[in-house]
């Protein structure tokens, strides 16, 4: 078990095209750290420097307080778990689960007692005489885990492991796969590009575009107070909406900073009752209405663009009719509109938890 | 299975039993004639069937014309050509494919050359090179310029190409030396594409007649097809000892493609088979 130390570490590719600028982070000894980003963004380059498939171009990785930055992979104690598995074509599951072991000369008995044991832990004891194609997608990813977990590493590198798989089968290995990370308390680095999966399975949560960090937090915190524009847009599902003052019915009563603010609204973040006095109003004309079931989301058209609100699905007027949305104004977020970066609205209470990192 | 499907499938199989048949006849002919006496196989038309099967057309090519010694040479010259080529197409186009060096473009793009450039080209300066180092005669002559075949080299390389990098990379973070991830997990994988190219070796090198006339002027040296051309211009007359000696000399491919084709056969429908 141990931390990775990621410290101003660039990647610039021989083209000259830089990939990851001043990238720095900490995944804490036995955090499960979730990374996620458009695609592009350098995720899964990162996540190659660190197990060292390729190398820096300046900065400093530690695992377990070790520099190894010169490190070969095959001497870092990290697992990876890939996208496509990776799974070795020629070997059964079992050759599968054994070959990081064979290869460190572990005694056979003990080999056969480990892989075993894993494959009862991951449901594979039937499957080990199988080769990977005579394997569903879920049977190939938790082998594709157990060859991991195998080694018992001091890190697990998890590069989009889910992406592959089908709807259901992935909630299912979501679940299973933040179980196994209490049950073994070893340090793990989620990549995605699916923000809900980074917001329900990290601990942390370290949000990536263009090669930069945008912001480190708790998911509760990165959900309630996105460090800039970029994130409160990227995270959360339907989009956080973008207004301006004008938007609102009594735009001077809007919070404002210095000159040039964008508003964000979040669609659950309206209703359609006035909460209290101090709620803002805004009105438009209903536009698209989609059921989800236990709730709708309102398409509304103003002068000034369009919101999407989330609302209970009774009494709501129907399409092509007026209706007015309150929102508190604790809900609301700045935005600065020049460099995007989050502007505090001060005076006001917030709904969400503190500013302080929430710890574990 | 519709009636559409059955007849589509029946056709199919007609057609491949022609193709096949029009194949195998020439070659079930030559075998036929080569078991006949001298009068059956000297008539105008020979029968298709020899009507008094005798070996001793095979006992005289044998014994009379040392067939045994150029058959030895070709056997010795085609396996090691096959091996050696398979040694070094399996390591070139693995490195080729997935090892970054400084230059591979340039390497790669010097292989393809040499696809391009006709055999017959380089009969001269090889023969140059080989008298120089005074390998003239020798199992080298043939072995060695055929050992790095571009052709195997390439195919190669396309195949590893198709072989996702990522398991390259697991393989590594599993801990093992790059030598043993190309012995444990690349060598396994292109195993049907290497024996691809070992069958298709051992054929071009068997059948290979202008080089070897050249370079193996010692008579005790030559191969099966150059020693076989000797003998057709003595004994043009004797179609019986010919076909012995024509059909001696295609046995082997034949039992050289029918054990490796389960590993050949594999290699050629890989490219349908996703996964």
């Amino acid at each position: 078990m141990a931390a990775l130390e990621i410290e101003h570490v660039e990647k610039t590719l021989r083209s000259g095209q830089s990939v990851l600028r001043d990238v720095s982070f900490t995944a804490r000894d036995g955090e499960l750290l979730a990374v996620v980003g458009p695609s592009g963004c350098g995720k899964s380059t990162l996540l190659r420097l660190v197990a060292g498939l390729d190398s820096i171009t300046a900065g400093v990785i530690r695992i377990g307080g070790r520099t190894v930055n010169e490190v070969p992979p095959q001497q870092r104690d990290v697992a990876m778990v890939f996208q496509n598995h990776a799974l070795y074509p020629h070997m059964t599951v079992y050759e599968n689960l054994a070959f990081g072991l064979r290869v460190r000369g572990t005694p056979r008995t003990q080999i056969d007692r480990r892989v075993r044991q894993t494959a009862a832990q991951l449901g594979l004891e039937a499957m080990l005489k199988r080769y990977p194609r005579e394997l569903s997608g879920g049977q190939r990813q938790r082998t594709a885990l157990g060859r991991a977990m195998l080694r018992n590493p001091a890190l697990f590198l998890l590069d989009e492991p889910l992406s592959s798989l089908d709807v259901p089968l992935r909630a299912e290995l979501r679940r299973e796969l933040a179980a196994l990370h209490r049950s073994l308390g070893t340090t793990m680095v989620y990549v995605t590009h699916d923000q809900s999966e980074a917001l329900s399975l990290g601990q942390r949560m370290v949000v990536l575009a263009g090669g930069r960090v945008q912001q480190i937090d708790t998911p509760i915190n990165v959900y309630h107070r996105p460090a800039n524009r970029f994130v409160a847009g990227f995270v959360g599902w339907p989009p956080m909406n973008f207004l301006t003052a004008e938007s609102f019915d009594d735009g001077a009563r809007v919070p404002a900073g210095a000159s040039g603010l964008e508003y964000g609204v979040r669609p659950e973040s309206f209703s359609t009752q006035a909460g209290g006095p101090d709620d803002l109003q805004l009105a438009g004309r209903i536009e698209r209405i989609e059921s989800q079931g236990s709730e709708c989301h309102i398409e509304l058209t103003q002068r000034f663009g369009r919101v999407l609100a989330r609302l209970r699905c009774e009494k709501l007027p129907r399409v092509g009719e007026q209706i007015r949305l309150w929102v508190r104004r604790s809900d609301l977020h700045a935005f600065d509109r020049t460099n995007g970066q989050r502007v505090e609205l001060m005076g006001l209470e917030r709904s969400g938890p503190r500013p302080e990192e929430r710890t574990q | 299975m519709s009636l559409q499907n059955r007849t589509l499938r029946a056709g199919t199989y007609l057609g491949l039993a022609v193709l096949a048949g029009a194949t195998l006849f020439p070659l079930l002919w030559v075998t036929s004639i080569a078991l006949m006496r001298a009068p059956e196989a000297a008539a105008g038309t020979p029968s298709l069937w020899p009507h008094h099967p005798t070996l001793v057309n095979v006992i005289n090519i044998i014994s009379r014309q040392h067939l045994g010694r150029y058959f030895f040479n070709s056997l010795v010259v085609a396996i090691a050509t096959m091996a050696l080529s398979m040694l070094v197409a399996g390591s070139a186009g693995y490195g080729l494919a997935r090892v970054e060096f400084r230059g591979r473009r340039m390497v790669s793009w010097l292989v393809m050359l040499g696809v391009l450039i006709p055999n017959q080209a380089l009969v001269l300066p090889l023969f140059e090179m080989f008298r120089t180092v005074h390998l003239v005669n020798h199992y080298a002559a043939l072995v060695l310029p055929a050992a790095a075949n571009p052709v195997g080299i390439v195919l190669v390389q396309a195949y590893m190409r198709a072989i996702p990098a990522d398991i390259l990379d697991a393989a590594r973070i599993d801990g093992a030396s790059e030598w043993r991830i190309y012995r444990s997990i690349v060598v396994p994988l292109m195993a049907p594409m290497l024996a691809a190219v070992g069958v298709l070796i051992f054929v071009v090198s068997w059948n290979d007649f202008m080089w070897p006339m050249i370079a193996m002027q010692q008579e005790s040296m030559q191969t099966l097809p150059v020693a076989l051309a000797a003998i057709d211009r003595e004994h043009y007359q004797d179609i019986g000892l010919m076909a012995a000696g024509a059909t001696m000399t295609m046995l082997p491919m034949v039992f050289v493609f029918l054990a490796s084709q389960r590993y050949y056969l594999r290699s050629v429908i890989a490219g349908s088979l996703t996964d």
